[in-house]
């Protein structure tokens, strides 16, 4: 190379590092306004909520509860802010680490993480997650029946007291640690205790309701509570983010409770609030989409309609077979929902790592009516029971013209949503078929077969098998996964076949896999979704 | 009020002629109902509001005829997978609605479009419509009407019959019978109509009732009707008593007495008549009060089950798309407006007619 054609390429290499530096340079600055642009701060949250239960850890057993409640009472374990089956990911929350877990997977060793204050700046104690565990059952809290595994906690159910004590928890508070045995190892026993009915409150908290009076370990905590009428969250200044609990983006979160949907998606699209998790009437949702951002969440949720196999026409195979068949699984996803959902015929739904897509039943009405004839129940009298609100009665009243259809002789009787569960889960009202959901209360198939299938748990009254379904290998099979503490694939398979082996049997005829509409003004960015607990407050931002 | 006797020629002497004039010049006997019929009859509104009462009734009378024979549906029949030819193109009765595309795994976003009313431009069928699980409309309001009027109507006479039974008791015996009953009457008063309905009628749909050798199903149609007829017994009951109660100090009841008639007969024979004209009204009236509280209980969910319709369930559900198919909810809330206002206007017309004096109206 001579000198000339050095310096030449020398300037050449020189001007593409400059050029490269440039653009790396103008990247950055790109990036760096973008990235200021997505992170400002959203200041007001004004959301729209159709309906909560109860504000208090103890007590509160809906989503929309447990939304507002999962940013303000944290747990020993908690769940990743993250998008998608990461979600499902179990972190450390007020504990410092996972706990240890003995062998026999019994005994469960947590430790309190250092300097944890609730929202009234009082030390958060070990002792407090105990006295929310004897809160629940002093209380009956919907939750308790999730806890009696612990040692002792059965016994105490029997007559719980303030003073008394259940032996299977001991905490330290000097050491702040928190030791829980097991009566018996449960799979599922980690996410049991990541459920807000676990989540300390201070020891002096009554075990009466109370709503938004708690203070909290969350980002945020109850500054008011208007019953049937509104809350609002406002940072909690003792609490300290960490790697797995950020802080909220919102300073306050301003929540409505208005449950007419109309009202509530007319509130974003006039830019009367930000937010609604109400559900858009069917017929408004392209105008909500074209008038606001309309986010579907996509959570674990089966919506299904039971036959009690105790009673007649239901106890028949055929039966429960046909009515099967003769469900329209995909033009029911249009008329209850205007389509949001998925058709299917799986107990569980699609977001679980045990599921396997189940075509026991293609939709066959002649083929129906065929196995009604073959069963003899032509003209039986079959009640369908459903509750007063809007879906069901849809969903009820197409299935009771299926029922009609193939030769049965339906009527329907329509419960108020208070008491709806209740009455059909007792064993006096005898209740042949009808209409029923489930929402995860946690990520493990155990939410579903040992609570909704498994024969073992009948009770006669607060029964949740309203199919009465048990059977002797199923419950078996069930009992045994139970013991499994890790969905290992081989684990996840036995529960795919315990699925097939009961949707053979049929006595549910699942139909969707429901989609939420979640419906923001277009000045909200960032909106992210965590599987569980829903829209993440913590990594909102304004555009 | 009797005619004026104008042209009464005057006595004369000749007893004959006299005789012979009486023959040809009567003084007319007017009964009490001929001259309220005389005076209703040139009330024209109220006629009119009559005529349009009973045409309602009628056409929803006719309803299964227009279901079988023109429309060719039930109104529980769910149509919404179907296509009906409307002027000659195909329309899809349920149609449109997001779906989930299994190759972005992801929904497609669209709005459920309803069939509208087609106005006889498709035989007949769907003249009003189709709701949102693809029934007719048209056929759901004829038999939605049907179940308002059994109820509005069923409960006025049920309501009637109690009301006046219990206030001829107790205006008739006075003394602890009177009191009981006042009592009983004033309890049901102290509570408002609707919300007592509401609570009665919520806790009969869960079981049904099934006491004193009467057995009635959750869901029947009974429920809402015996529970209407319940809560408004003292809206008659109570001014009648009044009324009954100033009667039975009258000299013709206590010349009844003294002729040794019986109680029953004292009641049913002397009293039950004289407060028969504001009974009458109240029935209309109260006709009216009954299709209004069974609009309000089939509205909250505590009336007429689904998918039974009434005007009031179809109301409710109807407001779920005001905004995309707003005859949904206006239909039938037309036809409980146009009912109610017909025999509310019926009823003033007729209290005008009975006894122009009466201020007899249902509060509540």
């Amino acid at each position: 190379m001579t000198g000339k054609r050095r310096w030449t390429w020398l300037l050449g290499v020189l001007a593409m590092a400059a050029g490269f530096s440039m653009m790396v340079a103008a990247y950055s600055a790109a990036g760096t306004k973008h990235k200021t642009a997505a992170t400002k701060p959203i200041g007001t949250l004004r959301a729209v909520l159709d309906t909560i239960d109860y504000l208090d850890p103890q007590q509160a057993y809906t989503g929309q509860s447990w939304w507002a409640m999962w940013n303000v009472y944290e747990t020993l374990l908690t769940y990743r802010h993250v998008d998608g089956p990461g979600g499902y990911k179990l972190v450390p929350g007020l504990a410092q680490s996972l706990p240890t877990v003995s062998r026999n997977g019994k005994v469960y060793k947590f430790k309190l993480r250092k300097g944890l204050k609730y929202s009234n700046g009082a030390p958060v104690k070990a002792s407090d997650f105990k006295w929310a565990i004897k809160r629940g059952f002093l209380a009956q809290g919907q939750g308790v029946g999730f806890y009696t595994d612990i040692a002792g906690a059965e016994a105490y159910s029997k007559n719980p007291t303030p003073g008394g004590n259940i032996p299977g928890i001991i905490v330290n508070n000097k050491k702040r640690t928190i030791t829980v045995k097991l009566v018996s190892p449960r799979g599922d026993f980690l996410t049991i205790l990541a459920l807000l009915f676990a989540a300390p409150v201070p020891g002096n908290t009554g075990p009466e309701i109370q709503n938004g009076s708690i203070p909290g370990t969350g980002p945020y905590y109850f500054a008011s509570y208007d019953p049937n009428r509104s809350f609002v969250m406002v940072r909690n200044k003792y609490f300290k983010p960490n790697r797995f609990i950020p802080r909220g983006t919102p300073n306050r979160v301003e929540v409505s409770l208005i449950g007419d949907a109309n009202t509530a998606t007319q509130k974003v699209s006039s830019g009367q609030a930000d937010y609604s998790n109400a559900a858009i009437p069917p017929d408004r949702i392209a105008d909500a989409k074209s008038k606001g951002h309309l986010v579907l969440r996509q959570t674990a949720n089966t919506y299904y309609f039971w036959m009690n196999i105790r009673e007649a026409p239901f106890n028949k195979l055929k039966v429960r077979q046909a009515v099967n068949m003769a469900i329209n699984r995909k033009s029911m996803q249009t008329l209850v929902w205007g389509g949001l959902g998925q058709s299917t015929q799986n107990v569980l739904p699609p977001t679980y790592p045990s599921y396997k897509k189940l075509n026991l039943y293609p939709y066959n009405l002649a083929k129906a009516k065929q196995l009604i004839n073959q069963a003899g129940a032509k003209g039986a009298a079959v009640k369908v029971w459903t509750r007063q609100v809007s879906d069901a009665v849809t969903a009820a009243t197409y299935y009771q013209s299926v029922l009609n259809s193939i030769g049965l002789n339906a009527t329907l009787t329509i419960l108020p949503r208070a008491t709806y569960y209740t009455t059909i889960g007792n064993v006096n009202t005898h209740a042949q078929t009808g209409w029923a959901r489930w929402l995860e209360d946690y990520p493990h198939p155990l939410d579903w077969f040992d609570v909704l299938l498994n024969g073992e748990r009948i009770t006669d009254q607060d029964n949740n098998n309203y199919a009465w379904y048990t059977n002797k290998k199923t419950n078996k099979e069930i009992d045994q996964l139970k013991k499994a503490p890790v969905l290992t694939p081989s684990v996840n398979k036995r529960w795919a076949a315990v699925e097939k082996q009961i949707m053979q049997q049929a006595p549910w005829a699942p139909w969707s896999n429901r989609v939420f509409p979640e419906y923001f003004t277009k000045q909200i960015g960032c909106i992210h979704i965590q599987r569980l607990y829903g829209i993440d407050l913590a990594r909102l931002c304004r555009k | 009020m009797a005619e004026p006797a104008t042209d009464l020629t005057p006595l004369g002497d000749n007893a004959a002629l006299l005789a012979a004039e009486e023959h040809e010049v009567q003084i007319v006997g007017r009964s009490p109902t001929y001259l309220a019929w005389r005076r209703l009859r040139r009330n024209y509104v109220a006629l009119f509001s009559l005529g349009v009462f009973l045409l309602i009734v009628i056409a929803c009378c006719l309803a299964p005829v227009y279901a079988r024979h023109i429309a060719h549906t039930g109104p529980n029949t769910i149509h919404s997978s179907e296509q009906v030819r409307v002027s000659g193109k195909l329309r899809q009765v349920v149609g449109g609605g997001s779906y989930y595309d299994a190759k972005t795994n992801t929904f497609v976003v669209r709005a459920v479009s309803v069939l509208g009313p087609t106005w006889w431009h498709a035989h007949g069928r769907f003249v009003l419509g189709a709701d949102s699980l693809g029934r007719d409309v048209a056929v759901r309001m004829l038999y939605g009407g049907l179940n308002s009027l059994k109820v509005g109507i069923g409960s006025a006479f049920i309501c009637s019959f109690f009301a006046i039974v219990l206030a001829l008791i107790a205006g008739y015996s006075r003394g602890w019978p009177d009191w009981i009953i006042s009592r009983f009457f004033d309890l049901i008063w102290a509570f408002p109509v609707l919300l007592l309905a509401i609570a009665i009628g919520s806790a009969l749909q869960v079981n049904g009732f099934h006491h004193f050798g009467i057995n009635i199903e959750p869901g029947s149609i009974w429920i809402p009707l015996l529970v209407i007829s319940y809560v408004l017994i003292p809206y008659i009951g109570r001014p009648l008593r009044g009324q009954i109660l100033s009667l039975r100090e009258k000299e013709f009841i206590e010349a009844s007495v003294g002729q040794g008639a019986s109680p029953l007969r004292i009641m049913f024979s002397d009293l039950l008549p004289n407060v028969a004209s504001t009974a009458l009204v109240f029935f209309t009236l109260i006709i009216a009060s009954n299709i209004l509280t069974e609009a309000g209980l089939s509205y909250l969910g505590a009336g007429v089950q689904p998918p039974e319709p009434s005007w009031g369930n179809l109301i409710a559900d109807g407001q779920d798309h005001i905004r995309t198919a707003p005859w949904l909810a206006i239909i039938p809330g037309l036809a409980v407006v146009l009912t109610v206002l017909s025999m509310n206007i019926f009823g003033d017309g007729l209290r005008d007619a009975l006894d122009p004096r009466a201020k007899v109206r249902v509060e509540h």
